[in-house]
């Protein structure tokens, strides 16, 4: 039952899907992978939404040169963990919800004790590697994963549901080479905003979601364009053979 | 077939019967870094395609 604080605080978002809404969004787990340019956006719109709880994980301090987009973070943060800024500027945010910050490299050792307790993935990460790890760990627990992905003024995102979608390996059988990417952080805003959205949807059991559908911002020419994906039948990490 | 090519270009190619991965290796296009939709929906490399199709090849990211 949401109490008459909460009603209040999202009372807006409320006339959108309902008390209902609300609640399941109140009794949603979240994990963030990531507490980046995406990371950012991602938790902080999670966050404010009312998302029961979140843990975000990140391996990294902050540098003066996250700054131009990576939002949870400020100045003083400088030499911090990320975690640790991040799990203050959530609670700050909102003191309602459940934070948990954790200093973590994201790794096939620790990434089921990672998910523990959480109903949905939200892809923040910077590189293909870890992100094919969230797609196997999604696809063994049946929960959806939210792909995002920026570089410059140019992004993407779909979302993956396990047995209904292509997975993130159908879509992007290979890793692109790992490369020092430009970052703008109102890409990482579209984006990031374009993941949450989808798992507020999801949750909420309202709209039409990015299933099967890659959507991309060229943000240059202010396009969006969409792509349609399907089910690899060979894929090696969701196809029936493997399962 | 006509090819839309990452920078936002068109090209137009006159090959009846092509695997993507082969259209790639002519445009010079490092196939790790792309995607390619034919009429609209992604394709493998090992796909083939004809006159009639229309490709449009993107250039995926990777940040966060």
């Amino acid at each position: 039952m949401l109490d008459d604080a909460e009603k209040k605080r999202y009372s807006r978002q409320i006339r959108l899907f309902g008390e209902d809404g609300q609640e399941k969004l109140k009794r949603t787990g979240v994990f963030i992978a990531g507490a980046g340019g995406l990371g950012s956006v991602i938790s902080l719109y999670m966050a404010a939404a009312g998302f029961g709880k979140i843990r975000i994980v990140d391996c990294d301090v902050v540098e003066l040169s996250n700054l131009n987009r990576q939002i949870l973070h400020a100045n003083a943060d400088v030499g911090r963990a990320k975690a640790q800024s991040a799990y203050e500027t959530l609670t700050g945010i909102n003191p309602e919800i459940e934070v948990e910050a954790l200093v973590e490299t994201i790794s096939e050792d620790n990434i089921d004790q990672l998910l523990q307790g959480s109903n949905l993935i939200m892809d923040a990460m910077d590189n293909f590697p870890v992100r094919y790890l969230l797609n196997r760990a999604a696809l063994q627990r049946k929960i959806p994963l939210f792909h995002g992905a920026i570089s410059g003024y140019q992004g993407q995102a779909t979302t993956i549901i396990p047995g209904k979608t292509a997975c993130l390996r159908c879509i992007f059988p290979r890793a692109p080479p790992a490369t020092t990417f430009p970052a703008l952080g109102s890409t990482c805003g579209v984006i990031g905003s374009i993941q949450v959205t989808e798992a507020v949807k999801y949750v909420t059991g309202t709209g039409k979601l990015l299933e099967n559908r890659l959507l991309f911002w060229d943000g240059l020419n202010g396009c969006l364009d969409e792509m349609a994906c399907e089910r690899n039948t060979a894929c090696r990490e969701c196809s029936d053979r493997v399962h | 077939m006509k090819i839309a090519l990452p920078d936002g270009s068109r090209k137009e190619i006159a090959e009846k019967c092509a695997r993507i991965e082969d259209i790639l290796k002519q445009l010079g296009i490092n196939p790790v870094e792309v995607i390619v939709a034919k009429n609209g929906r992604i394709v493998s490399e090992e796909e083939t395609a004809g006159l009639e199709d229309e490709l449009k090849i993107v250039r995926f990211v990777h940040g966060g």
